[in-house]
């Protein structure tokens, strides 16, 4: 695959429907996860409403030179990894800037914007900052294992790291998919994705009641909009590898937003059900009930 | 030439001459004395020079105009003329030293002293038995009158222990000689072993009752009580003589005997050498009182050249080259170190701190100390080398196992002296030495060194006292007095210089391990021209390591490997020294690389199986059965240099204390040697299996582990550089994970982690150190908030732990994206589970180190605080640019060991096509990358920049924090145990079982040899019970074998 | 007669040892020691004996030519001479030494001299 110019502005294209889909999506979830709990909710377009009032702020502060950058290395983390991954399989025009790097490469860039977060976030000297990221790291520790088994698996099963070629594999049938192809793979998967989508039982992170929002305490205005802006892309970009990896992955928009949409919701049905877990009981909880299947993913390969 | 008969005519007429001399002109009697030792020993000389050099035959010297058996006759012949030389020499040294001594006692004392080394002298020369019996009776009488020149007055009562434990001896030696003569009908050595005593009626228990009376001489383990009592309170140069002079004769003695007993007696002779060995190390190691430890050390070095003796039936025509190379030795080092004994006024060990600021004193003691340990380029250090190459050519392995522990429990305890000596506080007195003193010293260190080159010369071998890079080391010495930026320069050139010389001569695989030691090693000593004043001992030390690195990766011969190895070691213990707290870790680290080193050595001995030279390339002939003991023996070598799990508790300590230069050479560039060294094995022997096992796996599982917990325990440390140490154990499990992959992408990724490790733990390890330096504490949750103090520190730490933790777009992705490439093509999977829950981990240290020492709240005694110096911050922003190269175009040192790499693996390498980089399974393109990033990142940044260009800077305490404004940095600042739910879900993970182990296993050889040494309970009658047991012992063990 | 001899010096090799490890008394483990050595030469003087010779003398009764068959080896007498030598020289340092220890420590029992140990 090799960069062309004309990359660029579909890259920008993908990233524009990518964000008001996920403005969209973020909202209606909420507001579902807010009628399981008989409350009202949000209006479906409140996410651009915050966007916009945010951005517009004008009220601003800073700790300093890492604090200011904390929430550029967070959306660029979001944008990078939904940028070095195809969007829609078989399409030039969505194949974004996956010219530059095979599943490895999304993998390791997850950590880009936690990781400048994270130092944006203790700038503030914040200490409720600071649990809040030693809480989210040390969790995440545990929650990506299963996911790197379950990667490694697939790798191993279709040979190739290449997100392309694994997604090509899955085509015909949906019993091609990796889904049913390799189970207890996409087992370890969906298990380990709990943990990174910040609900319940896995949101100690950022908990409102104990920790004042965790890492983004101080943040506000601009700032907190573009983390806001990450969040409505992070959590797509990362469903989009799953999809990928698991489900056979998307050929056209209307399929990607069904299965964004799915496999979001997976996350969002256990959330409602239960309480919370402290990061020390979901560190074991990972290493003994989604590790386990993630080894045996491999083994039985 | 002069008749060696001289030897023992000028001293008898000087010692008659003494006492005719009127006892107030003692400058005479000691001007006479001397002037008489100062001959002998000339007539040692001329013999030695007439055999080594022009070749002459061997003379035996007949008196009473008679010839053997009717009248006694002499021998003087080359090892004769080496031993009367030593004995001489010593003897002569002894009593300059002793000077003041002497003239106190006067003209009586001196006579006694010329008849000591005279008898000293008889026994080695004489050929007649019951004449070595007379010889050893006037040692007797002339000992107990010497024991005296002592001001201890506990030396009467030693004196009269070992008379007695003399009396009984010779009562065994005579009714043995009497019975052998009565079996053989001659009383001449030579006689009775052309007669075959053993065979003849009675003749085994005559020769037993000899041999027990002369090994009894040796101070065998138990008994040997009374020769301790001596060693202690003697007067210290005249422990120095019957250390290096009397055991030499003895030894001597017992050589000659066992040529009468024959081969039947040599294994007793091994055994009781073995057992005395491994006995009197393991009892010195409780010792506190200096006289007394060497003194045990001494009776050990008797013990092991018994062993050399006694294994003469395989050793063959090498014996004398290797006894001779331990006894020179251990008489030179025991002789130097009794002398220095003597300056020391204190009698605990760590009295010897005293010695500290008198660079000479310590040079002589670290010279003798590694004479005694075998280091190169000693004569021991060969002689070990040819003797461990014997004893497994024939596969004598359990022996070969016993000296190798007695020798690292030896060299244990004389290297915790060193720390003692380096690190102990300074006793009140002082070092007294007068100018005789100090020549006798001199003296020693200078033979020492000669015979170093001596034996160098002899071996077959490279001289690695003509080796250059050994040279360039060896010359800081001489260019100590230097100020430090002038040593610095000098280091600087002449490592660059030698790389710019050597250049075309590396493969591209050792071309990477060059540039790293050479060019990168010169990169971390420009942090060392922040150092000011002389930096006395720093160079040398540093240069020796470098030297030592230089020589391993140029290595062909195992020899040179071997000595390469045994010479970095060195180095590197006394650059870890330097730091403040570093004693007891140096000392593991010393302990843990001999240990390692011993291992290589004794692999590298199996494998040559006898042969005189053994190239590292033939390691790839060996087969099945043997080929996979050589594997393990040099894989846990090489793993103790790479701090693998399990061999890793000295790593922490001893970065973690180092200097702030030293820990980036000690972690960025030693622990490479540890890697190199593997790839030298794994290039060569390959994959080996032992009962089916494969044993690169079990090096997966092992490295897996270590990048697991090294991790692991990174993540619970309050220490910077502490957890630095603990990162680099991780690190090196990756590497070494790589290696054991076998196969082309893993040793890519193996040689990927020796360039990222090196550059970004050498900057970490500059910055941890900076911070320190200004901070004055290396604890982290007493930092916080540098950022704006120390940017640089900061940036460089930044880039560090991006690089470390793999994250895009910098070099340590592509370390990673290896990775992953190369355990896709591995039937090995479940070690990478563990792996891979490793990797993650790594993040959390990572951002505690930057998060608790830079962000957060700056403390209140941190706010005039400078960055760090400039000469510090100077290569941490080398680093940076380096990193950023290595990550952009990591093809301009990859990409040529990859073809290289082929020759290894055909399968499976990488593609570069322009600036992609592709695997069988996947692809990358770094430069891509680097924009993508860059061009997402800056337009994200410019919106910012656009949408909040009004940001106001507020000062430290501006939070909401649970509704009030906090006001103190420490209260605020969240540092301290900053894992803590880590630590409740995985703690028990990293519970010190290791370092329990080891602390056991040590606990239980100190209490075990304490308990032990109470068998000397100082009664002479004990001793000479101690004797009669001996006898019996061994009695039994002959009689029943 | 040899026989006798011998057995004696053993005997009194044995006697002397047994002393001088069972007396605490230094002096008594001097005096020990000399009848050891008093064996020791008895059982040297009874190696060289040979049965129905005479004194390696060379006078009147034994001439040069005929003494190889005649006279008893004579260097076992020689050694013996040279131990008692020997002997009596040690004896004599042991003495001095006992001397020395009194008056250091006014006490002849070997048990207290045990400064130095371990």
């Amino acid at each position: 695959m090799q960069f062309d110019w004309m990359k660029i502005p579909y890259a920008f294209l993908t990233l524009f429907i990518v964000v008001n889909y996920g403005l969209l999506v973020t909202a209606l979830i909420a507001k579902i996860a807010a009628r399981v709990g008989r409350r009202h909710g949000i209006p479906i377009y409140q996410n651009y409403f915050d966007l916009i009032k945010n951005y517009g702020l004008r009220s601003s502060i800073t700790h300093g030179v890492m604090f200011y950058l904390g929430p550029v290395f967070r959306l660029s983390g979001g944008v990078g990894l939904l940028l070095f991954v195809p969007s829609i399989y078989g399409s030039y025009m969505f194949s974004n800037l996956s010219f530059s790097g095979d599943l490895i490469l999304a993998l390791y860039f997850f950590f880009f914007g936690t990781l400048g977060m994270a130092l944006g976030a203790a700038e503030s000297g914040h200490p409720h900052a600071a649990i809040g990221i030693t809480r989210g790291l040390s969790q995440v520790t545990a929650a990506e294992l299963p996911f790197g088994l379950a990667v490694f698996s697939v790798a191993l099963q279709y040979q190739t790291l290449s997100i392309t070629d694994i997604v090509a594999a899955q085509q015909g049938s949906i019993l091609a998919w990796t889904l049913f192809t390799n189970p207890f793979a996409v087992t370890a998967a969906m298990l380990s994705f709990l943990g990174s989508m910040m609900r319940p039982p896995f949101d100690v992170v950022l908990a409102p009641q104990e920790i004042p929002i965790g890492p983004p305490t101080e943040y506000h205005s601009s700032y907190l909009a573009l983390m806001q802006t990450n969040r409505v892309i992070f959590p797509i970009a990362k469903i989009v590898i799953y999809m990928n990896l698991f489900f056979g992955g998307a050929a056209d928009w209307p399929t990607f937003f069904l299965k964004v949409f799915l496999i979001y919701m997976w996350s969002v049905f256990v959330g409602v059900v239960f309480p919370r877990f402290r990061v020390e009981q979901s560190i074991r909880w990972f290493l003994v009930w989604a590790v386990p299947v993630g080894v045996l993913s491999i083994i039985l390969l | 030439m002069v008749n060696a008969l001289y030897i023992i005519v000028a001293a008898l007429t000087a010692a008659f001459l003494l006492g005719m001399l009127k006892e107030e002109r003692r400058a005479t009697a000691y001007a006479i004395t001397l002037a008489t030792l100062a001959f002998m020993t000339w007539i040692s000389v001329s013999w030695v020079w007439a055999f080594a050099q022009e070749g002459a035959a061997p003379v035996e010297i007949f008196t009473a105009g008679a010839v053997p058996p009717f009248a006694i006759n002499l021998r003087m012949a080359l090892p004769e003329a080496a031993l009367t030389l030593m004995v001489n020499l010593s003897g002569l040294l002894a009593a300059i030293y002793m000077k003041d001594s002497l003239f106190r006692l006067g003209r009586s004392a001196m006579a006694v002293f010329l008849v000591a080394v005279m008898a000293y002298c008889g026994i080695i020369m004489t050929r007649d038995i019951f004449n070595l019996f007379v010889f050893f009776e006037l040692v007797a009488i002339s000992t107990a009158g010497l024991v005296l020149l002592s001001e201890d007055e506990r030396a009467l009562s030693a004196g009269f222990k070992y008379l007695i434990v003399s009396q009984v001896i010779s009562i065994f030696l005579l009714l043995g000689i009497v019975f052998a003569y009565h079996a053989t009908g001659t009383l001449n050595i030579d006689g009775m072993a052309n007669a075959s005593l053993g065979l003849l009626a009675g003749g085994t228990i005559s020769f037993f009752m000899m041999f027990i009376a002369l090994v009894a001489e040796l101070k065998p383990f138990p008994a040997n009580g009374w020769a301790l009592d001596i060693y202690e309170s003697a007067h210290p140069s005249y422990s120095a003589l019957f250390s290096a002079a009397a055991g030499t004769a003895s030894l001597y003695a017992v050589d000659k005997l066992l040529l009468i007993g024959g081969a039947e007696w040599l294994p007793m002779a091994t055994g009781i050498g073995i057992v005395t060995f491994i006995a009197s190390s393991l009892l010195a190691l409780p010792q506190t009182n200096d006289r007394r430890q060497l003194g045990y050390s001494s009776i050990a070095q008797m013990g092991l050249v018994l062993v050399v003796l006694g294994q003469r039936d395989i050793l063959g025509d090498s014996t004398p080259y290797i006894a001779f190379g331990l006894l020179v030795s251990h008489a030179v080092a025991k002789a130097g170190l009794y002398w220095i004994s003597g300056l020391v006024a204190g009698r605990e060990l760590t009295d010897w701190a005293a010695l500290r600021g008198h660079p000479l004193l310590i040079f002589a003691f670290v010279s003798f100390i590694g004479m005694l340990s075998g280091l190169p380029p000693f004569p021991s250090f060969y002689a070990k080398w040819e003797l461990v190459r014997f004893l497994a050519g024939e596969g004598r392995i359990a022996l070969l196992a016993l000296i190798l522990f007695g020798a690292l429990v030896e060299a244990g305890y004389l290297f915790r002296w060193f720390g003692y000596i380096m690190k102990r506080a300074a006793p009140a007195e002082p070092i007294s030495c007068t100018p005789h003193q100090v020549t006798a010293v001199v003296a020693a260190v200078a033979a020492g060194w000669a015979l170093g080159y001596l034996w160098g010369d002899l071996s077959g071998r490279s001289n690695l006292l003509l080796v250059l890079p050994l040279l360039f080391a060896l010359s800081f010495l001489l260019l100590d007095w230097l100020p430090a930026w002038v040593k610095n320069t000098l280091a600087i050139a002449g490592m660059l210089a030698f790389f710019a010389f050597t250049f075309a001569e590396y493969d591209p695989l050792r071309l990477i391990f060059a540039v790293i030691i050479l060019v990168g090693g010169a990169i971390i000593l420009l942090a060392s021209y922040d150092a000011h004043g002389r930096r006395v001992g720093f160079y040398p030390a540093a240069m020796l390591m470098y030297a030592g690195l230089a020589m391993l990766i140029r290595a062909t011969a195992s020899f040179d490997f071997f000595a390469a190895w045994e010479i970095l070691t060195v180095g590197s213990y006394f650059l870890i020294l330097r730091g403040k707290q570093s004693e007891p870790h140096a000392l593991s680290y010393i302990i843990f690389s001999l240990g390692g080193a011993f291992l290589i050595l004794t692999g590298f001995a199996l494998a040559a199986q006898g042969a005189p030279q053994f190239d590292i390339a033939s390691l790839s002939h060996l087969t099945a059965p043997l080929a996979p003991w050589v594997f393990i023996l040099l894989a846990v070598g090489f793993m103790t240099k790479t701090a693998a799990i399990g061999l890793h508790i000295w790593l922490p300590g001893a970065h973690g204390e180092a200097e702030t230069d030293v820990s980036p050479m000690v972690s960025g560039i030693l622990l490479k040697a540890g890697l190199y060294g593997l790839f030298v094995l794994l290039m060569t022997m390959g994959k080996q299996q032992l009962y089916g096992v494969e044993l690169t796996h079990v090096m997966l599982w092992i490295a897996a582990l270590s990048a697991l917990l090294g991790n692991l325990m990174a993540i619970f440390e309050e220490d910077a550089k502490r957890l630095l140490a603990y990162s680099s154990i991780g690190q090196m499990g990756y590497a070494l994970f790589g290696l054991a992959l076998m196969n082309h992408l893993g040793w890519l990724m193996a040689l990927m982690f020796v360039i990222n490790h090196y550059i970004y733990k050498s900057m970490l390890f500059l910055a941890a150190g900076g911070v320190a330096k200004r901070t004055g504490t290396r604890d982290m949750y007493k930092m916080g908030g540098l950022i704006t103090l120390m940017p640089f520190s900061f940036i460089a730490v930044l880039i560090g732990i991006i690089a470390v933790s793999g994250v895009p777009p910098l070099s340590g992705f592509g370390g990673r994206w290896i990775f992953y490439n190369a355990i896709l093509s591995t039937d090995y999977r479940l070690p990478l589970i563990i792996t891979f829950f490793a990797g993650p981990i790594a993040f959390l240290y990572l951002f505690r180190l930057i998060h608790t020492i830079f962000l957060g709240q700056l403390k209140d005694e941190h706010r005039k605080i400078k960055e760090a110096p400039f000469w510090i911050v100077l290569p941490q922003m080398i680093y940076v640019a380096l990193l950023m190269v290595v990550a952009i175009f990591p093809g301009i040192v990859l990409r040529r060991v990859d073809t290289y790499l082929n020759q290894f693996f055909p399968e499976g390498g990488l593609n570069w096509e322009g600036l992609e980089i592709s695997s069988n399974y996947g692809y990358w393109n770094p430069v891509a990358i680097m924009i993508v990033v860059c061009v997402i990142f800056g337009t994200l940044f410019a919106w910012l920049l656009f949408v909040n260009r009004k940001a106001q800077k507020v000062k430290q305490f501006n939070i909401g924090f649970s509704a009030e404004r906090p006001y103190r940095p420490e209260t605020t600042h969240f540092a301290w145990n900053f894992f803590a739910p880590y630590r409740k879900a995985l703690g028990f993970l990293v519970q010190p079982f290791v370092t329990r182990f080891w602390g056991a296993l040590t606990d239980f050889l100190h209490t075990g040899a304490d308990l032990s040494r109470r068998l000397y309970n100082g009664n002479g009658q004990t001793y000479a019970f101690h004797f009669i047991a001996f006898v019996i012992i061994v009695f039994f063990v002959r009689m029943g074998v | 007669m040899a026989y006798i001899a011998m057995a004696t010096g053993f005997i009194l090799i044995l006697i002397g040892l047994f002393g001088a490890l069972t007396n605490r008394n230094i002096l008594r483990m001097i005096v020990a020691f000399t009848v050891a050595d008093t064996g020791v030469n008895m059982v040297i003087v009874a190696i060289g004996y040979m049965h129905g010779r005479t004194a390696p003398i060379l006078d009147v009764a034994v001439s040069a030519a005929e003494a190889a068959a005649r006279i008893i080896d004579p260097v076992p007498q020689a050694l013996v001479l040279t131990a008692i030598v020997i002997g009596v020289g040690v004896t004599a340092l042991m003495l001095a030494y006992t001397y020395k220890l009194y008056e250091k420590k006014r006490t002849l029992d070997i048990a207290q001299f045990t400064e130095l140990k371990w």
